[in-house]
């Protein structure tokens, strides 16, 4: 045995351990390595995460380094394309989560009432250039009165969208974009009739129409949207005093079976199963000649190239509209709440972030933005995203007739889900009828019912 | 004595070399495995939601689940014991084959078909996922266009309750690269005298295979069963990926069920404890294997 190969043994073998334990630590060098820029005061780092596509990565981080050129606070952004509510649940869990940023509207309301988020009353109420009445009214996420923990970081309200064309083609009038005149449900199905073709050419209404060989479904609505159906017919999640199971009422019952005869009885709409092979550009390529989406779809739809039309929702009792949005929030744990709250305000504003308004992806937070008419030429007419008639069907009729998602306000809404989402599974791929899905689920479902947040 | 003395000192220096060499796994194991299971079973025992300080609260956890007041346990476990008890039979069976053709001598290109038998082994769970995702699609998947061509009824693969853990068993099986090449060694190292003696004695390929590749084979098979059920207990990526649990918590594995418990509602202390059960499982199920192997086993080495 060599004495020369067993000290290089040893040598080797603790180097490894080293740098195996040093690895761990290796980020450390980072704030250092920045510091001393601003001279005097200590620089201020905030750590910003947010999800969202490459369009929305890009304009948050832009918006996030204008603030720091403003105000010469540092941000560090954080995107997290996939598994965001993982990483925040392990950041937190660490105790090293962000300071401020997105947050799925459950973990959110769950978190603020663990008091691990901060309440921004108090920064509302002492910053003297921030007024909350020129944010919406229905935008807050509120714990309980007087500790409210963030708004929506965007508005998203629904509204059909369609082809023009196809419409155009078939002879079908096209959606109308006043609440008033909105289609009621039988027209609206003997429309997507008409749209609806068999791979011979033959409409929905034909007496020889095929079922089975679809080629062109008359309109897409996803089983995720079937909020906007229940509030039209009078219904909600819970019912209004916050006690009973909302979708096992007659109402929600109603709507739901609504949704479910469009893809089992008038053979209009696509199954689940054949939504999956549904490209996303499903519109466009003429599989769907009219669909149910969010505010957001309309970015991806600027960017294909067919003729964009917006209307109003059919209703079944009322003309409304869903308004959906997840909250960003601060978290408690944060070393720097003013300069937080600083940017807070900051992305709350829709200049800074305006490509992502005048893009499609989200709606204004400020009010001015849907009464100003330089405000609003600013983001919702003459561009692609925003084809003629969005400033009624989607802008007016959002906060006119906007009804929260369950999400802003529902206590305990992910638990609840993990109930009612394989239940109505068995709604939309037609084993069940809506009733005896959800009136059977519903002993399940009322031990987990808490009431609403922010009353 | 002297030379004795360096001899212990000679010994000490060596061990001292080895334990170095092997601190950086040791202390991985405990600072990575150990660790982190003596906190998990602590936690277990307490009321922790991430964002609150952990409260103890005895056994609470574990009786929640055993009285039937969470909805998902027993249709988790049963859905977990339907896919362990196709996919290892199954898995077994299919690789010892697969394994057994490639040993073949009158095989031409086995080098070729070794590797394509593997490489689904070194292809990310989540990129083979996406891959099969299509072939299982009810509409457009190269499945149901085959029984189509064949006027067979067409199945809704991973979307329908009755489907959906045979096709995730199907998919698997693909991916035994690793159990196939062990095999395969386990084939080679049989004596080459053994099936000569065989042969001169008279004996077919059939009472080949049954009287020495079988029995020679029985400590291989034995270590794939053991770590073919403990990787089938554990199966998650198909779930998390292909499915969600779905359709109507048809494929909510147990896994899938720990990561939603932990990192979707957040209650940690209730999936440390449902993780628990599932350890002591499978350690159940290794250590009823191992008494059962005395009486099939066969070690050469015993004899």
């Amino acid at each position: 045995m060599n004495k020369a190969k067993r000290v290089a043994g040893v040598v080797l073998s603790s180097v490894l351990t080293i740098s195996l334990l040093l690895s761990g630590c290796s980020d450390s060098g980072g704030p250092e390595a920045q510091g001393g820029k601003n001279g005097q005061k200590e620089p201020v780092t905030l750590k910003f995460s947010f999800w969202g596509d490459t369009i929305e990565k890009k304009t948050v981080t832009e918006a996030l380094e204008r603030f720091e050129q403003e105000t010469g606070i540092q941000v560090e952004p954080m995107h997290v394309p996939a598994d965001y509510l993982t990483k925040m649940t392990t950041m937190v869990a660490g105790n090293v989560a962000p300071d401020l940023g997105y947050l799925s509207s459950g973990a959110a309301l769950s978190w603020g009432r663990d008091g691990k988020l901060l309440n921004l009353t108090p920064f509302m109420e002492n910053d003297p250039d921030f007024k909350k009445e020129d944010y919406l009214d229905q935008i807050w996420y509120e714990i309980e009165p007087g500790n409210i923990i963030g708004m929506s970081t965007a508005v998203e309200g629904y509204g059909l969208m369609y082809n023009k064309d196809l419409l155009l083609e078939a002879g079908v009038e096209l959606p109308p974009t006043d609440a008033n005149k909105a289609w009621d449900w039988d027209t609206f199905v003997e429309y997507a009739k008409k749209l609806t073709l068999d791979d011979q050419g033959r409409n929905a209404l034909d007496p020889n129409f095929n079922p089975d060989k679809i080629r062109q479904f008359g309109l897409q609505y996803d089983p995720y949207n079937m909020m906007a159906a229940v509030v039209s017919n009078g219904g909600n999640f819970l019912t209004e005093d916050g006690k009973g199971f909302g979708l096992a009422q007659p109402e929600a019952i109603e709507a739901i079976q609504k949704l479910a005869d469009l893809m089992y009885v008038h053979h209009v709409s696509p199954t689940p199963l054949q939504t999956k092979n549904m490209p996303d550009t499903a519109l466009q390529t003429k599989k769907v000649a009219m669909t149910v989406s969010g505010n957001w779809a309309l970015q991806a739809f600027a960017e294909q190239d067919f003729n964009l039309g917006v209307g109003v929702l059919p209703k079944l009792k009322e003309s409304n509209t869903l308004l959906d949005g997840a909250p960003t929030v601060i978290f408690k744990s944060t070393k720097h709440p003013e300069e937080a709250w600083l940017l807070y305000k900051y992305m709350t504003d829709p200049e800074s972030v305006l490509p992502l308004i005048e893009g499609g992806l989200w709606m204004p937070l400020k009010k001015e933005w849907y009464t100003n008419p330089e405000l609003i030429n600013k983001w919702a007419a003459g561009n692609k995203a925003h084809p003629e008639g969005y400033t009624e069907a989607f802008m007016k009729q959002t906060i006119e007739n906007g009804f929260r998602t369950p999400g802003f306000e529902v206590k305990n809404l992910d638990k609840i889900n993990a109930l009612v989402t394989p239940a109505l599974d068995l709604v939309w791929t037609g084993k069940q009828k809506a009733e005896e899905a959800l009136k059977g689920v519903e002993p399940k479902v009322l031990p987990l019912i808490e009431g609403y947040y922010g009353r | 004595m002297k030379i004795g003395g360096i001899h212990i000192q000679h010994k000490r220096r060596i061990a001292m070399a080895g334990i170095l060499f092997a601190l950086p796994s040791i202390l991985g194991l405990m600072l990575f495995v150990m660790l982190p299971m003596l906190a998990s079973l602590l936690l277990s025992f307490t009321d922790y939601r991430i964002v609150n300080t952990p409260k103890f609260i005895g056994l609470a956890n574990y009786i929640r689940l055993f009285d039937g007041t969470d909805p998902y346990f027993y249709n988790s476990l049963w859905v977990t014991l339907k896919y362990v008890i196709l996919r290892v039979p199954l898995g077994l069976v299919f690789s010892f084959m697969a394994a057994f053709l490639l040993n073949m001598q009158f095989i031409r290109g086995k080098s070729v078909f070794r590797t394509i038998f593997y490489l689904p082994s070194i292809v990310p769970a989540v990129a083979s996922s996406m891959i099969w995702l299509w072939l299982f699609s009810p509409d457009l998947g190269l499945f149901n266009s085959f029984l189509e061509a064949l006027n067979l009824p067409t199945l809704n693969w991973l979307y329908s309750e009755q489907t959906v853990v045979p096709s995730i068993v199907l998919m698997s099986l693909w991916g035994m690269g690793s159990t196939i090449i062990i095999f395969l060694a386990g084939l080679q190292g049989v004596p080459r005298s053994l099936y000569e003696a065989a042969t001169v004695d008279g004996a077919g390929a059939l009472r080949k295979f049954q009287h020495i590749t079988i029995p020679m084979m029985t400590p291989i098979i034995f270590f794939n069963l053991i770590m073919g059920s403990i990787g089938a207990f554990q199966v998650f990526t198909e779930a998390l990926i292909m499915t969600q649990g779905g359709p109507n918590n048809a494929s909510l594995f147990y896994n899938y069920y720990i990561y939603r418990q932990a990192f979707q509602f957040g209650e940690m202390g209730q999936a440390s404890a449902i993780a628990w059960i599932l350890f002591i499982i499978i350690l159940l199920v290794t250590v009823i294997f191992f008494r059962t192997s005395k009486s099939w086993v066969f070690y050469e080495s015993e004899v």
